[in-house]
């Protein structure tokens, strides 16, 4: 392969426009969830990278899942740019003011309306807007918030784990889940997850998530240090979903708390230092001691 | 063992020198200290860009924002920092990142450190206390306070639990080297590291950094331009460091002085520099223009002597005899030999004694012929890309020894402070007055200034011996 050389640290500039624009200057309100929400305090958790390849690795396991993304989308072509634009809604739906949040979801939902199929391995037909496939889309990714937050990230108790699946049952419901589908605690959660069927590796999901651990194009220092990434959220996986990968058992002093952080602080390093993303967290930070502080005087 | 014994003498005779000294019109002290602490705490402002308002209010949020590789990479952008303009240009704004400081501990989380390591709270252990610090140090930050016995000093208080997890994070070297090597391809980074490592954790110890200081305050009280803080060591810890409060210009200010200003200046920073290595065998390791303060005529304090470091005259040998036969011999092979028993080129390399002074030369461009000269910026940076260019006809064979690390980062950010300050002077003859084999007389006013300081010196060392 022909491929130009690139610099590491471009590859997570679209990720950083992403997250500048998302969390918006001039808001004409606190969003859908609000400063002294615990979505606001989970999402800008540094682990966050670590918890999405989870839930990729996780989503990719629904063959209908996978198969609308396998068919539709440019996942293949510009995986850095698919990352962010998720990344992307995601942050917008948090930090962004009402506005914003549902003008994203109008958005994802008009594409998903023109994602329709068979999968090839199943021979089942597939729609993106099927609630019960954006169900799974969701479970998948709070689950995996929950357990990388919990594991690696900042403070995260039970109580406010629980809180927090509650709290996002509104980003189910936003793509078109009925609220009373969507598992409100850590427990309902997971019971959901178990209780889904149709879980395999397809060839769709093992070429994907191929990708994911390892992009075309990044340079030999950063890959080193994003296929470390890649072991380590394959080393999170539930062990139904390892074996369904044929992943080994991790070495655990790989998965340790301490190691895992410097890995993620390096990495985080480099992608605050991009231009937009340091003020953008300032943002976000004085919003919540703001919210606070306010909460305070009058409580 | 140098580092022992010449500090014991400075000890033993300091109370001996101080007689003669007073008698000096040239005693430094007054300068700073016959102005009333309450003026010197006034006059030491607080610097505007600290974001007090993203204060940091517990040890998991100074984690968050310094833990995990965040504060060891930090402290190395800072290193860096005058290297810049050779690294591969994504890593620019990741060092420009890393050189923002970290926001300050709110007043709560930093009263807690005082009162854990000084047994009460700031309020009570001080006469006067400023809540908010007047500086960012890089793993801490300074407040203005005076003592209960009325001494104008600066407080520097450690984050809590960073030593700690700096040297955890510093043991994960794999991942360190991984980052370093990204971010400055033509680097040694194994003999960066160790080095760098070494360094850092003895910075993490404030008493050490309290050792540093003494040191070098003791060696340089009453020198007529150069201005050491001398330490409070009752209100010093670990993680608290106590020393006299001086006010003076930033480097910034400075950059604005009339040239005949910031030629003094230069020439100043360049005495320490050379004294520090020849007479002290110490070098104050962070050439960092925030870690000077200027008052003008050439005079200057230092600030900041965590990461110092102590050479043996082993060390120095090579050194010294590399630039005895490149710059009075004008020996290439001589030079050539003294390069390669140093470490730095392999002997037997494969390229030719030209191309040996050709390269190597250009570190010794300032004292190769007596005459005045200009550092400019350009020739600043040209000494520091050819430092680290991978790809000249030397770079398979040549090496940084670990030893020498920390002194080639000292020596590239003295040239680009240097070079800032587009300084002219004849640095040959300034350099030959400190050389060991020349020992020139004084070639400028703040030279002159220095002998009649090193006179004084010597005969209250004798007075101190005869009593």
């Amino acid at each position: 392969m022909d491929q130009q050389p690139q610099t590491s640290v471009n590859h997570m500039e679209p990720l950083a426009r992403a997250f500048s624009r998302s969390v918006s200057e001039h808001p004409t309100d606190g969003g859908l969830f609000g400063p002294q929400s615990i979505v606001w305090r989970v999402h800008r958790d540094r682990s966050f990278p670590l918890a999405g390849l989870r839930s990729l690795m996780i989503q990719a396991l629904h063959p209908l899942a996978m198969a609308g993304v396998a068919e539709h989308s440019n996942w293949r072509e510009d995986p850095f740019g698919r990352v962010a634009a998720t990344s992307g809604y995601i942050l917008t739906v948090t930090y962004g003011d009402t506005a914003a949040a549902h003008k994203a979801a109008a958005r994802v939902r008009a594409i998903h309306s023109h994602v329709n199929g068979t999968d090839p391995v199943t021979g089942l037909a597939y729609r993106a807007g099927d609630p019960s496939l954006l169900l799974w889309i969701h479970a998948a990714m709070v689950d995996s918030i929950v357990h990388v937050v919990q594991r690696y990230g900042r403070g995260l108790d039970a109580t406010g784990a629980d809180r927090y699946v509650w709290e996002m049952v509104r980003f189910a419901e936003l793509v078109g889940v009925p609220a009373k589908d969507v598992p409100a605690s850590v427990a309902a959660l997971e019971e959901y997850i178990e209780s889904v069927d149709l879980l395999q590796a397809t060839p769709a999901a093992r070429d994907s998530i191929g990708i994911v651990l390892d992009p075309p194009g990044l340079d030999d220092d950063m890959r080193e240090q994003w296929r470390e990434l890649g072991q380590v959220a394959a080393g999170t996986l539930p062990a139904w979903a390892r074996s369904m990968y044929g992943y080994e058992e991790p070495d655990p002093e790989s998965m340790e708390r301490e190691p895992v952080r410097q890995l993620i602080g390096a990495l985080d390093v480099a992608f605050e230092s991009l231009p937009g993303v340091m003020e953008a967290r300032e943002r976000i930070e004085l919003r919540m001691r703001r919210a606070a502080g306010k909460a305070a005087e009058s409580g | 063992m140098t580092r022992r014994s010449s500090k014991e003498g400075i000890r033993q005779s300091r109370l001996g020198r101080i007689a003669p000294l007073a008698r000096l019109g040239l005693r430094v002290g007054g300068r700073y200290l016959a102005r009333s602490p309450q003026l010197i705490f006034a006059s030491v402002e607080r610097r505007a860009e600290l974001r007090n308002d993203l204060a940091l209010r517990s040890a998991e949020e100074v984690a968050e924002e310094l833990g995990s590789m965040k504060g060891v990479l930090m402290k190395l952008g800072q290193m860096a920092s005058y290297v810049d303009e050779d690294m591969p240009q994504t890593f620019r704004s990741a060092m420009a990142r890393l050189q923002h400081s970290a926001p300050p501990m709110s007043p709560a989380l930093a009263s807690s450190v005082i009162l854990e390591e000084l047994g009460d709270a700031p309020e009570r252990v001080f006469a006067r206390w400023d809540e908010w610090p007047f500086a960012a140090a890089s793993i801490g930050q300074v407040h203005r306070a005076i003592t209960l016995d009325g001494r104008a000093v600066a407080v520097k208080v450690q984050y809590p639990g960073i030593a700690r997890s700096i040297i955890s994070d510093l043991r994960n070297v794999a991942l360190l080297r991984r980052v370093i090597k990204a971010a400055f391809p033509g680097m040694d980074t194994g003999s960066f590291i160790e080095e760098l490592g070494e360094r850092l954790r003895e910075e993490v110890d404030y008493l050490l950094e309290a050792d540093n200081q003494e040191y070098f305050a003791q060696y340089y009280e009453g020198h007529p331009v150069i201005h050491v803080p001398r330490v409070v060591r009752e209100l010093s810890t670990a993680r608290v460091l106590t020393t006299e409060l001086v006010s003076g210009e930033r480097f910034e200010k400075v950059l604005q002085w009339d040239q005949h200003e910031r030629d003094m200046a230069a020439e100043t920073i360049n005495r320490f520099v050379s004294r520090s290595l020849y007479r002290l065998h110490a070098f104050n390791g962070d050439p960092h223009p925030g870690n000077y303060l200027f008052h003008g005529r050439g005079r200057v304090t230092f600030l900041d002597f965590g990461l110092t470091k102590y050479f043996t005259d082993r060390d120095l040998a090579p050194l010294v005899e590399a630039l005895r036969c490149l710059v009075i011999e004008n020996d290439g092979a001589c030079f050539r030999s003294a390069l390669e028993r140093a470490g730095f080129l392999q002997a037997g390399a494969p390229v030719t004694t030209e191309t040996v002074v050709d390269r190597f030369g250009l570190f010794y461009s300032t004292v190769l012929s007596d005459a005045p000269m200009t550092i400019t910026p350009a020739l600043a940076s040209a000494i520091v890309r050819r430092f680290f260019d991978a790809k000249g006809p030397l770079a398979p064979y040549s090496d940084v020894p670990r030893s020498y690390v920390i002194l080639q980062r000292i020596n590239l950010g003295l040239y680009a402070v240097l070079g800032s300050l587009n300084a002219t002077a004849n640095w040959r003859r300034i350099g030959a007055e400190m050389w060991p084999f020349v020992n020139a007389p004084a070639s400028t006013p703040i030279g002159e200034a220095e002998a009649r300081w090193e006179r004084q010196r010597t005969e209250a060392d004798k007075v101190a011996a005869a009593r």
